[in-house]
């Protein structure tokens, strides 16, 4: 923002686009005036018809532009326009009106721009002004109070009635209910499922055929269709803890944590790059990625989870591990040439607050960076509190990637690798001496013979081979200057390419033990800093004070890591309650509390609060294991029903807010790309983890960028058929197909995807040549599969594989006919009919759509 | 009646309420309704059946335009050298003044006067002084309203473009094209209702962040189209299946998918996606008729420039955005520069060249579309827009050279159509064109222009995410520029 004439008063409040304050008051506010009404003019009763007037044609203007500022109990500049006698006697800046001289009235002149300029977000419209005017030229007519509805209005306070909202209250386990079908109960879930359902009147779906069950579990854990194979073999498995043994075996899968991960990444803005201009990689923050999505393979408790990625380089023990969960803090936006330095620095750090709260304690404190919260009761000194935990971290960086380094690069080398880096570093220092020992011994023969302006050239080092080329025949041979061009260049890679340690993170840094102060910022402009605060958690939680203890490394405050005790300590009300909410949201579609980030008063209520409870001690109990409230949610007969509608609880309960069904689902972006490779046998799906791989994006998408193609490469196959995890994501360009089925935006935190439906999908999905090699790629598969052409066999083969269930006999004909129907009718050869048979199957609903 | 201090407090309900008052009740409940909030990844509320979420909807109040055409001068160009005279220079070239500046190159508080390399005269009836770099597009300066004290938070391009496009200069909110198509949705169910189209030479900076929907569903976001070849990504089947072909395969996929329905008969999406894969066909067949230049008449065609490989491929654009806007989209954006440098309106080196350059291109299409908008009728219902990310300082940026950096401490777009005051001016800057001085603008005000002419309040049209009511024009609202505006 540009900080320049700040002594033209009516113009500050453009500094921000969140807000600065209004023209009239940043000077004179003194807080608030008070006026007895009995001070002021006698008000003459007004007619009937002139309050008419008044709430028909001023009254709406004065609402909409006005009242916001000026009414309750701190009006600005002490001027409540809700009070006629308040006009009268005015505000700070004197009378608002004068009724002897209408025309010289103070209101009139702010809002014709004259003096001051009101409103400040830009001048009325000449209807509205005229109205105004002609208002104060007619004696002011209106009430002596206006009311305005909701009395009370204004931001909610912290007190007992707030802090008694249900998600800031301590969790207390409640005892499970009985309800009387206990045949139905498997576990203490379908306890409260039933119970509820059972104060409704609405029985519960019976339990969805196998077929149906272990199509939704693999999707469900590891975001990948079964094979015909792995179907049958559950299918045909009569014994009873068939489904359990399923369960694990499929927890024990390494492609559990790369679909479960991926949900995460959402959650924490995970994308690869830095926006604007440059948009350049974030280097190694691929290993990020590979940390969680081990974090999730190895069932890491949750609260350690979330202490190595806020504090995991001011833990007891840091390892390698630790260093690169804390690759948390730099995965925003990055402007590396910003308009205004210090804003950045503050959007920075935002960036991490709105993620940390909304993440990890379904708080939206980023609504009070500027002003207290219009809906939470969060104060915004509470912002800067809580912002004051951050505050001594390094910026991302300043410009260049060597600032990057030096701000959020360290080495993670064992201690024998450290040693070979050193041997390497040092050989590296030696030759790079040595060249520029031979060019000195160079230049040193030249430059005393040079004259005037050369001389001044030759003083940058950068201009010397420039000079000395000029020179050749007369100060130099032709053969020596190449030899000294040679040497330069050795010179200058050397210098570009210093030796890194391979192993090196992307990690949070700290300018050491001392904290520069924390200011409350006026809305929220960093050049009007106000009152010093301290670290602190948001007083409607109850919250103790943070112990603050600097680790002993002396590289940072030690403020990280006491929120993060604090977040992870079993009496904190959220963290618990916010992440079995999104467990159970990853599992069944929706959470149930239905805002999953907002956890607060204007944030949907639970439609289970009892379950939610049972469920978040149940998850401390268990020593924060995901992996335990899988079992959990799985072995429920809740998960297991069908997902069929029925008449009467769709009459009763269409949201199926009760939970009476399992609610069909489309699948993910990651999950539409993964299975259409999956199914055609061309995934590669032995890789996993390491740097991120390029799809092919077409060329037609790539022209969008300012310079075509930059910052995108080529993956060869079989790697660029690897899951979609492992996907290069840039932040200024987005993949088509990952994009077109609503992929999270990357900029903030994504705590629920869109699943929209659109024709342009559908186009990507029958047109783009991603979906057309694929389907060849599904034909050739099935000619190898049914070697003996088979044409039932094979439709029969890729039915199978697409809906992971056995084709019907109409369904096997209807898929031969059009293959016939292609080649006869539309005289396609057997092989492209068979192709746009298998493009065809693709586009099922079915595919896409799970129950 | 609002509540005070509520501008970024309204409960669900109340939001529902209040950018819902106008528009088609069903349709937003479809868009914004319980399923919205409470389920965006699951089925909607089994009952509901299938909303094309960019079906039409109610503006809130009567629109004076119903399309927009916003013709982006990627780059900055300068604005004392195009429609901002400032005879004060003249003579004064070389002479170092006292002047802030901000551009890339940092803050200076002197610099080296480049006078405008352009000669002025005055056209129409409002006597309005164009340079010689538009002399088509001064001939509808009667149509135009120049603003010529317009600011923005950033000189840098990257931030700059964002803020011109979303009103923040942080990535991640949606473009003014989604806004639109949120608030009014589409009345052309076969065709985008926001499109952009790329110079040749490149996209902007940020490439699609520039069209992107953000937070918005990917439905509200741009669909780039070209000027030769393919339209739309996608939009063609591969070579060897004909329509017929294909439309045998979508039966079959029908068949497929109604039997897989009518067991699900309660779950519209299913529904949707059926209807969706119609409507793409539908597309496939429309979409190239729209774009087709090869109906217009051949004056038609010269009018526009297509006659001429310097102004041919603007000239298509413009040509395409006046046939788009015709068939009911709602926004254009149509980039004149692309890539980096001198491939835009970027003159940090030899201004003349750069400008030159630029203008020779854009000038004839320009002067064609406002003329072939007004003759058919047209212009009184669509705004078009004119201007870059920001403008160019009134000095040097380099010691020698005429190249200027970048200045958006203030510079000249203008609007046209859609309601707004023809052969207007508004708003000034200082004499050597450094910093607006009087009617200052911001960006937010331009963007609350267009929003208000097509019919949609600025400070109502809001979209409820992290928390807060998000507007285009930002939580504090801003006025539309009335003095403008025909009907104020």
């Amino acid at each position: 923002m540009l900080q320049r004439r700040d002594n033209h008063l009516g113009r500050v409040w453009c500094l921000l686009a969140s807000g600065i304050v209004g023209g009239l008051l940043l000077a004179t506010w003194t807080g608030i005036q008070t006026i007895a009404a009995e001070d002021a003019e006698a008000s003459p009763q007004p007619e009937a018809a002139d309050l008419a007037y008044f709430e028909s044609d001023v009254l709406p203007i004065l609402s909409q532009q006005c009242f916001r500022c000026h009414s309750g109990a701190e009006p600005k500049g002490g001027l409540d326009l809700t009070v006629r006698a308040h006009l009268i006697k005015g505000g700070d800046s004197g009378p608002a009106v004068d009724l002897d001289d209408p025309a010289a009235s103070l209101l009139l002149e702010a809002v014709n721009y004259e003096s001051y300029e009101m409103p400040p977000t830009g001048k009325l419209a000449p209807k509205q002004i005229a109205t105004l005017t002609d208002w104060v030229k007619r004696g002011l007519p209106m009430p002596d109070h206006v009311e305005i509805a909701d009395e009370g209005h204004g931001e909610p306070q912290v007190n007992e009635t707030t802090k008694n909202h249900w998600a800031f209250r301590p969790v207390e386990q409640p005892p499970v209910p009985q309800p009387s079908a206990a045949d139905w109960v498997a576990n203490p879930i379908d306890a409260f499922v039933l119970a509820r359902l059972e104060e409704a009147g609405i029985e519960p779906n019976p339990p969805a055929d196998r077929g149906t069950l272990v199509r939704r579990l693999y999707y469900d854990l590891l975001g990948l269709p079964p094979t015909p194979e792995q179907v049958r073999a559950f299918v045909e498995d009569d014994s009873p803890d068939a489904w359990e043994r399923l369960v694990e075996e499929l927890l024990d899968s390494p492609h559990y944590g790369e679909h479960w991960g991926r949900y995460w990444l959402d959650l924490v803005r995970y994308a690869e790059s830095n926006s604007f201009e440059r948009d350049n990689p974030k280097p190694f923050v691929w290993k990020y990625r590979d940390y969680v999505i081990r974090s999730f393979n190895d069932d890491k408790p949750y609260d350690r989870f979330l202490m190595e990625q806020i504090a995991g380089d001011e833990l007891d023990e840091v390892t390698p591990e630790t260093i690169i969960a804390t690759g948390f803090y730099r995965l925003g936006l990055w402007d590396d040439e910003p308009a205004d330095p210090l804003l950045a620095f503050y959007d920075g750090l935002d960036d991490i607050v709105t993620t940390t709260s909304q993440g990890f304690l379904g708080l939206s404190m980023n609504c009070c960076r500027c002003h207290s919260h219009k809906l939470d009761p969060l104060p915004q000194a509470d912002y800067y509190r809580f912002l004051a935990f951050f505050r001594n971290v390094k910026h991302y960086g300043v410009r260049s990637d060597e600032s990057v380094r030096e701000a959020s690069i360290r080495s993670i080398a064992s201690p024998e690798e450290q040693q070979r880096f050193q041997a390497e570093l040092e050989a590296y220092n030696a030759r790079v001496q040595e060249l520029r020992g031979q060019l000195d011994a160079i230049e040193a023969t030249i430059e005393p013979k040079l004259k005037g302006g050369e001389r001044d050239d030759f003083k940058r080092d950068s201009q010397r081979q420039r000079v000395i080329r000029k020179h050749i025949g007369d100060l130099i041979t032709r053969k020596a200057f190449k030899e000294y061009a040679a040497i330069r260049k050795e010179w200058t890679d050397l210098r570009n390419h210093p030796p890194r340690s391979a192993s090196q993170a992307l990690c949070v840094k700290e300018n050491g033990v001392d904290c520069p102060p924390t200011h409350v910022l006026l809305r929220g402009n960093p050049h009007v800093p106000g009152d010093v605060v301290e670290p602190a958690f948001p007083e409607v939680l109850t919250a103790p004070a943070p112990q603050i203890v600097p680790p002993a490394h002396g590289e940072s405050s030690g403020r990280r890591r006491a929120l993060a005790e604090w977040i992870t300590s079993p009496e904190n009300p959220l963290a618990a309650r916010v992440m079995v909410n999104r467990i159970w949201q990853w599992h069944f579609g929706r959470g149930l509390v239905r805002t999953p980030n907002n956890f607060g008063l204007q944030g949907e209520r639970p439609t289970h609060p009892l379950l939610l409870d049972w469920l978040a001690a149940e998850f401390v109990n268990r020593g924060w294991s995901i992996k335990a409230m899988h079992r959990l949610i799985l072995h429920s007969n809740t998960y297991r029903m069908s997902s069929q509608g029925r008449e009467e609880p769709l009459a009763a309960d269409p949201q199926n807010n009760l939970l009476w069904r399992f609610d069909m689902r489309r699948l993910r972006a990651e999950e539409i790309r993964d299975s259409i490779l999956a199914v055609n046998g061309s995934l590669t799906l032995e890789k996993m983890y390491g740097p991120s791989i390029y799809v092919k994006i077409p060329e037609a998408v790539l022209a969008g960028q300012s310079r075509p193609g930059q910052g995108w490469g080529e993956t060869p196959l079989p790697d660029r058929n690897r899951r979609s995890v492992y996907i290069h994501i840039k932040r200024s360009l987005p993949v088509p197909i990952l994009a077109a089925f609503d992929s999270a935006d990357t900029d903030f935190t994504c705590p629920v995807r869109f699943a929209t439906t659109q024709p342009t999908q559908a186009l990507g999905m029958l047109n783009s040549d991603f979906l057309n090699e694929q389907a060849a790629e599904f034909a050739a598969y099935l000619t190898k599969q049914v070697p003996d052409g088979d044409r039932r066999k094979q439709v029969r083969l890729a039915l199978q594989r697409t809906m992971q269930r056995p084709a019907t006999d109409a369904e096997t004909d209807r898929g031969v006919e059009l293959i016939g129907q292609l080649q006869s009718e539309h005289g396609l050869s057997e092989e492209a009919a068979l192709k746009y048979f298998c493009l065809m199957a693709l586009n099922l609903n079915e595919f896409v759509y799970l129950d | 009646m609002a509540r005070p201090n509520d501008f970024c407090g309204r409960t669900r309900r109340e939001f529902l309420w209040q950018s819902g008052c106008g528009f088609a009740g069903t349709a937003l409940a479809g868009m914004l309704g319980d399923d919205f909030f409470a389920s965006q990844t699951v089925a909607a509320d089994g009952r509901t059946p299938f909303q094309n979420p960019l079906a039409p909807k109610e503006p809130h109040h009567e629109p004076d335009a119903t399309a927009c055409i916003f013709l982006f001068m990627y780059g900055g160009p300068s604005h004392i050298d195009t429609f901002d005279y400032k005879p004060d220079m003249i003579g004064r070239d070389n002479q170092t003044v006292k002047v802030r500046t901000f551009g890339r190159g940092g803050h200076k508080n002197e610099g080296r006067i480049v006078e405008p390399r352009w000669k002025f005269q005055q056209y129409g009836e409002s006597g309005k002084w164009v340079s010689e770099l538009f002399p088509n597009v001064a001939k509808n300066v009667d149509d135009i309203a120049f603003l010529h004290s317009l600011t923005a938070d950033s000189p840098i391009h990257g931030s700059a473009l964002l803020m011109m496009n979303s009103g923040r200069i942080l990535s991640g909110s949606p473009c003014l094209g989604s806004w639109l198509n949120y608030g009014l949705g589409s009345v052309n169910e076969n065709l985008p209702g926001f499109v952009v189209m790329l110079d040749p030479r490149g996209g902007p900076i940020s490439g699609p962040k520039n069209w992107s929907s953000g937070f918005m569903p990917a439905t509200y976001q741009a669909t780039v189209m070209r000027s030769k070849g393919e339209p739309i990504l996608d939009l063609k089947p591969p070579a060897d299946l004909s329509q017929s072909a294909q439309r045998e395969l979508l039966n079959s996929l029908r068949d497929y998918n109604e039997e897989h329905l009518a067991q699900r008969a309660d779950n519209s999406n299913l529904a949707a996606r059926i209807a969706s894969y119609e409507l793409a066909f539908k597309m496939q067949q429309h979409a190239p008729e729209a774009v087709d230049l090869a109906q217009e008449t051949q004056a038609t065609q010269k009018m526009y420039g297509l006659d001429n490989p310097t102004t041919e491929t603007f000239g298509r654009q413009c040509l395409m955005a006046r046939r788009l806007v015709e068939r009911g989209v709602r926004f254009v954006q149509i980039y004149s520069g692309g890539n980096h440098n001198d491939a835009n309106w970027d003159a940090h080196g030899d201004l003349e060249y750069n400008h030159n350059l630029h203008a020779a291109e854009t000038d004839r299409p320009i002067h064609a579309l406002l003329t072939d908008l007004k003759q058919r009728g047209l212009l009184g219902k669509t705004i078009v827009v004119w201007g870059g990310e920001f403008g160019r300082q009134p000095t040097a940026e380099y010691a020698k050279g005429t190249g200027r950096d970048h200045n958006s401490y203030g510079f000249t777009m203008w609007m046209s159509g859609g309601g707004i005051k023809g052969g207007t001016s508004y708003g000034q800057t200082d004499e050597l064109g450094a910093a607006a001085v009087e009617n200052e603008l911001h960006v937010k005000h331009l963007h609350a222009t267009i929003l208000q002419q097509m019919g949609l309040d600025p400070n109502r049209l809001t979209y409820f995410f992290s928390g807060l009511d998000q507007k285009l024009v930002g939580v504090e609202g801003a006025q539309p520029i009335w003095d403008i505006i025909q009907s104020a």
